[in-house]
Formats: C-alpha cells, structure tokens, sequence
C-alpha cells in the first residue's frame, strides 16, 4: 500500500533537507576556494572576528590578477599535463600487471591464493615517508632520477596491490558459468577471458582506473622527492613550490589550482558512476 | 601440491634474473652523462620575493655559460629543502649544490670541507660576520661544512598606531614591556585577536621566537663546548615570562600558527607585534594593505639584565656533495655568488643581508676598510629604501641588526644536535606547555632537557659534537 | 521457511574442484608480473627500511651501526610517540565510523529519483576528486585562528559570543575535531559510491519477499541489508581504514602535529623525527609500529569478508 499524503510530503521534504544538507558539506570549501580565487588580497586578509565582513563575497570588485599568476608565472598547465601523462601510464601499467594477476587469483589458484592475495594486499599499507629512501637509491641506480619515468616505475607499488584484490573480489562476484558455458562451446580459456569476462567486468575495471588515477594524482611525497627540475613536477608538488614561497602563500592561485584541477576529475567519475554500480548488480544475480 | 612448489620456484628465478638486471647499472633509461665537470646543478628554495629568483636563476646560468659550463638551477619550498637532501644523500645522486636556510649540520658527513673556498673570500673580503661563522663551521670535527652567502635579520614588527595610543609610540623596548602592553592593548584595540603575535607553534618562526625568549633571560641549550645547560635557573625564569606573556597578551591561536600566520594576522591588523622578517611588510606594500601606514619596526627586545638578541631568521648555507662531480665548479660559483652581494640584497628587495660585508664594498677599497665600506653601503640602502618605504629610513634599524643578531646554538656553534632540537620542536614544545598549563614550568623543562641530552648523546656517539662533561 | 530464508540459502560452490593442468599453468603465468613487480619494488624496499629501523642511520645515509631494537625501546618510552599511537586509532576508527554512518544514509538519499541528482553526485564527488595537498590547504584558511570562516558563520548567529572563539587547531581536541572532519569529508564520496553499489546490487525481490514476512525496517537491516553487503561493505571499511591509518597528509599540512606535538599520527610523527629531524633510524620505527597491527586488522576482515561471500 502506498503511503501518500503527510507521511510522504515530509518525507520528501526530509530527503531533500538530506540531500541539501550533505552537498553543502561536500562544497563548501569549494565555494569558499571558488570566490577566494577571485579576491582582491585586501578583501582576503580580513580577520574572522570582524563580523561586518562577510568572507563568502566579494567586498572589493574581483579580479583576475590571482589566475594570471597561476597561468602566467608558473608553469601549471605543464604540470597538470605531466600529471595527466603520468596517470596514463601508471594505470595501463596497473591493468596490464593486476587484471591477469587478479583473474589468476579469482579462478585459477584456490586455497593458497587466497593467502597470496591478502599478502598482495597488505604490501599497500606500508607508507611513503618510509619507502622513499630505499627508493631514491633505486631510482638513482637505474638513472632515472629527475625523470617522469622514476613515478611511472614506483606509483604501481601503491596501485597494484590494491587494484589487483579489488579486481579480484570484483571477479569473484561474477558466476564461473559464464567462462565455463564459452569453454563448452569451444573457446579456450583466454579466449573465454577476453570475449566473454572482460566486457562483463568493465565496471570493476573502471574503478580500478579511477582509484589508480586518483591515487597517482594525489601523491606528492614520491613526486617531491624524485623530481627537481620545476617543469617537470606534478600538479600536487608544483603547485606549493611556486605558491607558497617562504611564509607568504598565494592564497588566490593556490586555491584555483585546487580547482581547476578537482573539477573535471570529478565530472569524469561521475560520468562513469552509473555503469559502476550497474555493474554491481549484474555481478549479483544468480 | 607439486604446482604450487613449481610455481614459487619458477618466480624465484624471475625474480633473481631481474634483480641482478637491475643492480647491474643504468640502463636505456640514463640520457645522455656528458663531461661531468661542464654541468653544474644547483637546488635552492623558492625565495619569498620572486624577484630574486628572477635575478639569480639567469645570473647563475649566465655565470656558467662563459666558463663554458651548463648551470641548473632547480626550486624547492623551504620547507622540502630538508627531505630533498635526505632523498640526495640516499640515493648518492642528483645536485652538486644544495642551499639550506637553517641548519646543514646533520648532512656534515655527507659534504665537501670548503675551508679553501672560505678562506679564499676572507682573503678577498675580509671575515664574515660571527654568526655566518658559527652557523657553517664545525670547531669539534674543525670542517667548514657550508658556506654562508646572506643572512635575514629578524626584527620586531609593531603597530604604530596601537602602541602610540597605549603611550608607547617607539614599540616596545624590553620583554617586560610586552607584558605590560598587552592589557593597555586589549582596551586600546579589542578588535584585535592577539595582542601580542608571538608563535609557540612547530614551525620556523616560533622556533625562533622562543630562542631570543630563552637567550635574552640567559638561558641557552648548549654552551660554548657543547654541554648541555638547558637545565638552569635562567631557563625557568624565561619559561615563567613566557606564561605570563600567554595568559596576559595571547591565546591559543599562537600555538597552530605556520611560517605564514604571523604575517597574515600583522596584515589583517589582527596583533600589535610580530617577530619577523621584512617578508610580511613588503607583502603588505606589494597589496596597498590599510596596515601600512602603520607598519613600524623594532631591534630585537631587551631581556631583564639587559641582553638583547635575536636569532637570525634565515641563514643560507651552500653545501656541496661528496659525491658531486662538479666540486671545483661548484666552489667557483660560491666565490662568484659572495662576489655579487650587492645584486643579491637588491634584487630580494633588501630581504638578503650579505655575510660578507666586505663583498658589498665599493670597489677599489682597502682590505682594512672592506668591511666598513660594506657596511656604509648597506646602511645606505636601509636608510633610503630604494623599495618605496614612507618614510624612506624605515628599515635603517636593519643595518645595525648586527650587535644583537645571533647564531642557532648561541653561545656555541650551530651542530647537528641543535639542529635535531630544531627540527622536531623541543624547545617550542617546551615553551608552549608551560605557557598553556599543560605542564608545570619545571616538569616541561626536565622533559625537555631529556631529550636534548638525548639527541646531544647520539649524535656525541658519532663524533660530531663536543662536550658533554658538564651536562647539567 | 520463508521466501526469504529461501533466498538466501544458495549453496557455495566449491573452489578449484577441476582445474585443468593447462589452467593452472596459466594461473601462473598471469600471476607472475604482478607478482614480480610487487617483490621487486615493495618486499625488498620494505625489507630495507625494516632493516634502517634497526640502525642509527641519519640523514638518509645508507652507511650506519646496527643498533639492534634500541630505537624501538627508545620510542615507546617516548610520551609523543605514545600519543601519536593513540591518536592514529582515534582519528582512523571515529572518522571511518562517521563516514560509514553518514554514508549509508548518504546512499540510501541518493537511490531515490530526484531533479538534479546527477548534479548532485557530482557536487559530492568533488572532495575526493581534489588533490589532497591543495584541498587541505583550503581547509587550513577554514579552520585558521584569525580567519576561520566557520568561526565568522558561528559569530554573526551568535553562537559564539564576544571574546568566545574556537581556536581550531591550537587546541588539542579541537585540532583532532578539525583532522577528522578533513577526513570525513574526504573519504565520504568514495564510501558513499561502495555503499550505493552494495545497496542498489540487493535484488528488489528479497526486499519483497521479507515485506511479505511482515519484516520492519529494522530487522531488514540487520538481517539482510547488512549480510547481503558485506563483502561490499568490509571493501569500503578496509579501504577506509587503511587509507586514513597511513595518511600523513592531512595531518601534516592542518596541523603539523601541534600544538605540541599533540595531534600527531604515527605516519606524520616518523616524518618529522626521521626525515625532518634527521635521525631514520627512529623514524623508520615509528613508520613500521603500525604494520603489525594493520596486518592483524587486515587479515581478520578479509576472513569476515570470505566468510560472507554467496557465489
């Protein structure tokens, strides 16, 4: 029976109260970086205490100054395209190693698998601040110091083990019969793999491309440390090193860096949000 | 089962063929070596005053290029520079000169002795002021482990218009006066947040601020050989002033402040005196803040028996690697960076002070008067503001920051142990305990000279640092 | 039984029952890169830095004295690494739990049809999107003693009043309110996506079958919701956890670790002591403290999380 009337005029008022309530959570710091991109410096540095001042406007006529520093004294568009760069690559790498590994892990190996994708797993809890400097001394081995190459080597360390176990639960949801039902008809196995599970676990593979590439761009203490010259940094290690001199930070540029860069990551994950959790579903039933 | 034994044999081999690959050198990944004595690469902060990147980044490359040399320049924040030289020295490779803004100490054994490079521009231009000294020589292991080219003196920064209004037009003179300002501050400007803008905070300028606290009532961590002495009666009584400055001038906003909070709170009118570089102010000119007009300094605060010092708030110290390919370029470029002083202090806006006053010396002065001559000069840009200060002598203090600017590790030499207590906040922590009540004065003094003694033991062990007969 | 009972009752299939020798071969052979890869640049440097903690080597040099478990001894007895320890697990379980809170309600808004709910996601996706480093920063102006943005909203409705003020990250506990909320907020899309997927992924059907039984909300939760959801459900926890338990970013950039070293986490504090103060040796130990525990936490949920598979 459906419920109509009060009880579902409230409730919808109360959904949308949620809805309200969580978005502004989310954004509010962005709108806050929003206006502050555009603010005159005089209309920043005002103290909190002054409540005559409302810091989510514009008391003095904007301005454009704070964006032609960032695209015009640093080099931010070249950083967002190394970090684009770099992102590519680790997440080809991360498919290439963790799909076979995590379908191997799923099907192929039984009990002692499954030890070994926990082990797989835990590799990922072991921190940055620790691994760089047995890192350095790797990087500098193979000559790849101050080379972009140096992060499309070592980002997989943190990619690879999670993407593989998260692949790998992800395969685990999807019935045995369907490779089984294409073997019967006469593929072989691999074949079985690429015609018939991949398509099916486009969702799972999606994830693990947003989670690589969200990792990767968020790094900064490996970035920091292998590379120097300041045309080659990432978004995240050059953006402070250009803005934030000494004990004067460009509050204006850093903040538009911050979302200049957000903005269309997070129009592509929304994009891809649907088959995600479609995919979820299909994985569910029997 | 047999497979599963198979397999981890089968990936132990693998494994084995590539490490043995990769531990076999560079592979097709190196670009091009080249002659290593025809490159130099330099690492340096990013100044505060972009300008002087502007300058120096050409000059160094120009410098290189008619000695045939390749000169790189790359930037780092201030607060990396440390981490980047730890990744460096691991890894064996990457600049030929690293610049440190505070302590290189730790990385002693890690760098070239420059005592000829030193004595090479004492020659030239006559000593360098004490504290470039104390902060870039080892008297314990005798190794002059990094050459110092400029120093920023750090003065007090005051609002004119509040500390006029309290009857006290000048700013403040002593540390007594701080605490007897800060109620006449509160009634006079209740907008204010902070009365009185001094740090106790993990970060740079506190570190600083609660040094001069602890000089100027006559404590200090070390003394001349090296022992330990932070435990003393002179300790406690800067730690008691401390409180009552707290309870009286400041709250608890001082203790999450960062390098930037001082600066941005003095801009937006929010405290009535700040210890800081000249940073803050020209940041207030670059923007036509309201505060300028008020904008006003101060030498360094006297303490109770009358000393008067003040840390130097940044202390560059070139080093080289041992295991630089470009040593003898690399000390060629340091001569030649002391040789351009006077660019180096106009071009970051009068922020750099030269180490070397000779360096700054009208040329064609005699040896004996190097100094002097340098000193003139400078007093004659600090009197005369060529960067637009109203009235023009603003900044004339800076140039007699000499008598009470000091070295980190005061009365001593700067070592790693004090450089260890600098960078994991030991005295900051110290003060800030005390002053905010979580500890009592003397059980955040015996915590702290704990750990300084325990720091000071470990790097003793190493050899590194003298003393410890006498620790209290 | 019920439809439900029913239902649920699927048997497991059981694993590996006739795999051929070809497939076996081909398990390896898929393996064996990640495999490699892994041992290569994670196990040895691990086995490395393992190795650095057991030493006093200083300022990255890779040339030091084996000091044995010292470093160890001489960081338990330390009164900020205590504190660190403990506030690691503060900040990773109450934030996880926030966020495994709110982001069940959070999904269960967002399964219902609205106008704009694709504007919506993508409003709420932005906090994990932003680059942690910069987006701190933000939040750093937010919760700043002069100018916090949050303290002028609490002035002008008057919750604060003259000379009341929050000093956000000069207070101990205000400083931890400050680090978890970062972390709330940051973590709360992505758990908010698993959570709906897990959701949306119940069929319809038992839903109705339990309305049938005449079960209430409450007990759908708990008797099928969450048994339905929890490999799903222990995914977005562990991740969750792991994520915040070795985050040293947000701590790092909100508050260093003040006001006196107060709000540091094992991650942040093994930075400062190791890279920053110089000494590796000690740092290393304080980074690997936690790895131990990880590896229990890790292991006991990916048991519960086995156990609740219904292939």
């Amino acid at each position: 029976m459906a419920r109509r009337g009060w009880g579902g005029a409230l409730r919808t008022i109360g959904h949308r109260l949620l809805i309200l309530g969580f978005t502004g959570f989310a954004i509010f710091p962005f709108y806050w970086m929003a206006v502050t991109a555009f603010k005159q410096n005089a209309d920043l540095y005002v103290g909190a205490s002054n409540t005559a001042h409302n810091p989510f406007i514009f008391n003095r006529p904007p301005t454009l100054e704070h964006l032609q520093i960032l695209f015009g004294t640093t080099l931010y568009p070249t950083w967002l395209f190394n970090t684009l760069w770099v992102g590519g690559l680790v997440v080809a790498i991360t498919l290439l190693l963790g799909v076979p590994a995590a379908y191997s892990l799923a099907r192929l190996t039984g009990r002692w698998g499954e030890h070994l994708s926990i082990a797989i797993f835990l590799t990922y809890l072991i921190p940055s601040t620790l691994l760089f400097i047995p890192f350095s001394r790797l990087v500098a081995l193979l000559g790849l110091q101050n080379q972009l190459w140096a992060l499309v080597l070592i980002y997989p360390t943190f990619t690879v083990p999670f993407c593989t176990w998260l692949l790998m639960g992800f395969l685990k949801t999807l019935p045995k019969e369907i490779e089984e039902s294409a073997m019967v008809d006469g593929c072989s196995r691999m074949s079985a793999i690429v015609r018939v599970v991949l398509p099916l676990a486009v969702p799972g593979l999606l994830t693990a491309v947003i989670f690589a590439l969200t990792l990767t761009i968020q790094e900064f203490v490996y970035s920091l440390t292998f590379i120097s010259s300041v045309s080659r940094m990432t978004v995240s290690v050059g953006v402070p090193v250009a803005l934030v001199r000494g004990d004067v930070y460009y509050w204006g540029s850093l903040m538009a860096a911050c979302l200049i860069t957000s903005v269309p990551l997070a129009l592509l994950y929304n994009f891809f949000l649907d088959r995600f959790i479609a995919g979820f579903t299909v994985g569910a039933i029997k | 089962m047999q497979s599963r034994r198979q397999f981890i044999l089968k990936g132990a081999k693998l494994v084995a063929v590539g490490a043995a690959a990769a531990s076999a050198g560079p592979t097709v990944f190196v670009r091009g070596a080249g002659a290593a004595d025809k490159q130099l690469k330099v690492l340096q902060w990013a100044h505060f005053v972009p300008a002087y990147d502007k300058w120096f980044d050409p000059w160094a490359k120009d410098w290189g290029a008619k000695r045939g040399v390749e000169v790189t320049v790359d930037h780092v924040g201030f607060a990396d520079v440390v981490p980047r030289a730890t990744a460096e020295v691991a890894a064996q490779s990457g600049h030929d000169v690293h610049m440190f803004i505070g302590l290189a100490s730790a990385f002693e054994e890690h760098v070239v002795d420059l005592k000829e490079v030193a004595g090479a521009l004492e020659k030239k231009y006559g000593k360098p002021v004490e504290l470039a000294h104390r902060s870039t020589y080892n008297p314990f292991t005798k190794k002059q482990f990094a050459l110092s080219d400029m120093w920023v003196p750090d003065p007090g920064n005051y609002h004119k218009k509040v500390w006029t209004d309290i009857g006290i037009p000048n700013g403040p003179v002593t540390y007594e006066d701080l605490v007897k300002a800060a109620p006449e501050v509160k009634k006079v400007a209740p907008q204010m947040q902070i009365p009185i803008g001094v740090g106790l905070s993990q970060d740079i300028d506190s570190n600083m601020a609660v040094r001069n606290i602890l000089w100027c009532h006559g404590g200090s961590i070390q003394d001349k050989e090296g022992n330990v002495v932070l435990n003393s009666p002179e300790t406690l009584k800067a730690l008691e002033y401390a409180k009552r400055l707290y309870s009286v001038g400041m709250t608890q906003a001082v203790l999450s402040w960062n390098a930037a909070s001082n600066n941005q709170a003095f801009n937006a009118q929010e405290t009535s005196y700040i210890l800081n570089s000249i940073s803050a102010y020209r940041t207030a000119q670059d923007n036509k803040l309201p505060v300028l007009e008020n904008y006003f300094f101060v030498p360094a605060l006297k303490g109770p028996t009358g000393i008067q010092l003040a840390s130097e708030h940044v202390m560059s110290g070139y080093v080289v690697w041992k295991f630089s390919k470009s040593q003898d370029v690399a000390k060629e470029f340091l001569v030649a960076l002391v040789d351009a002083s006077r660019e180096s202090m106009l071009a970051s806006k009068l922020y750099n002070f030269p180490s070397f006053y000779g360096a700054a010396a009208d040329p064609g002065t005699a040896m004996n008067k190097k100094s002097e001559s340098g000193a003139a000069w400078i007093a004659k840009q600090c009197n005369a503001d060529p960067f637009g200060s109203q009235p023009g002598d603003k900044l004339s203090l800076l140039a007699k920051a000499l008598p009470w600017s000091t070295n980190l590790g005061y009365p001593g030499f700067a070592n790693p142990a004090e450089g260890e207590i600098f960078d994991t906040y030991v005295i900051t922590d110290m003060f800030a305990k005390t002053a905010t009540g979580a500890l009592s004065p003397k059980d955040a003094l015996t915590e702290a000279s704990n750990r300084c003694k325990e720091i000071f033991a470990k790097w003793r062990k190493k050899g590194m640092v003298a003393g410890g007969s006498k620790d209290r | 039984m019920t439809t439900t009972e029913i239902a649920l009752a699927t048997p497991s299939r059981s694993r590996g029952a006739s795999l051929s020798r070809r497939d076996i071969r081909l398990g390896e052979i898929l393996l064996a890169p990640a495999l490699a890869y892994i041992f290569l640049l994670v196990a040895v440097p691990f086995l490395l830095a393992v190795f650095l903690s057991l030493t006093n080597s200083s300022a990255g040099s890779l040339q030091f004295s084996f000091v044995g478990l010292q470093n160890f001894r001489a960081v338990l007895g330390s009164p900020v690494f205590r504190r660190a320890l403990w506030n690691t697990f503060v900040f990773t379980f109450v934030s996880q739990f926030l966020v495994m809170v709110l982001g069940n309600i959070l999904a269960r808004a967002l399964m219902k049809p609205f106008r704009g709910k694709l504007l919506v996601r993508f409003l709420i996706l932005l906090p994990w999107a932003a680059p942690i480093s910069l987006a701190t920063l933000g939040w750093l102006w937010i919760f700043d003693s002069t100018f916090s943005v949050i303290n002028w909203m609490l002035k002008v409705v008057g919750w604060l009043g003259p000379g009341q003020w929050y000093y956000w990250l000069g207070d101990p506990v205000l400083g931890m309110v400050a680090i978890i909320t970062v972390h709330v907020w940051r973590m709360l899309p992505f758990s908010t996506v698993i959570l709906l997927a897990g959701l949306t992924s119940i069929p319809k059907e038992i839903h109705e079958a339990a309305d049938i039984d005449g079960a209430g909300p409450l007990s759908k939760t708990f008797q099928i919701t969450i048994p339905m959801m929890l490999p799903i459900l222990t995914v977005a926890i562990l991740f969750g956890v792991v994520f915040t338990f070795t985050d040293m970013s947000v701590v790092y950039l909100l508050t260093r670790g003040g006001p006196y070293n107060s709000t540091h986490v094992l991650a942040s504090l093994a930075f400062q002591d190791g890279v920053l103060g110089g000494d590796v040796g000690r740092g290393a130990a304080e980074a690997i403290f936690l790895v131990p525990l990880l590896v229990l936490m890790a292991v006991v949920m990916l048991r519960i999380s086995r156990r609740a598979e219904v292939v």
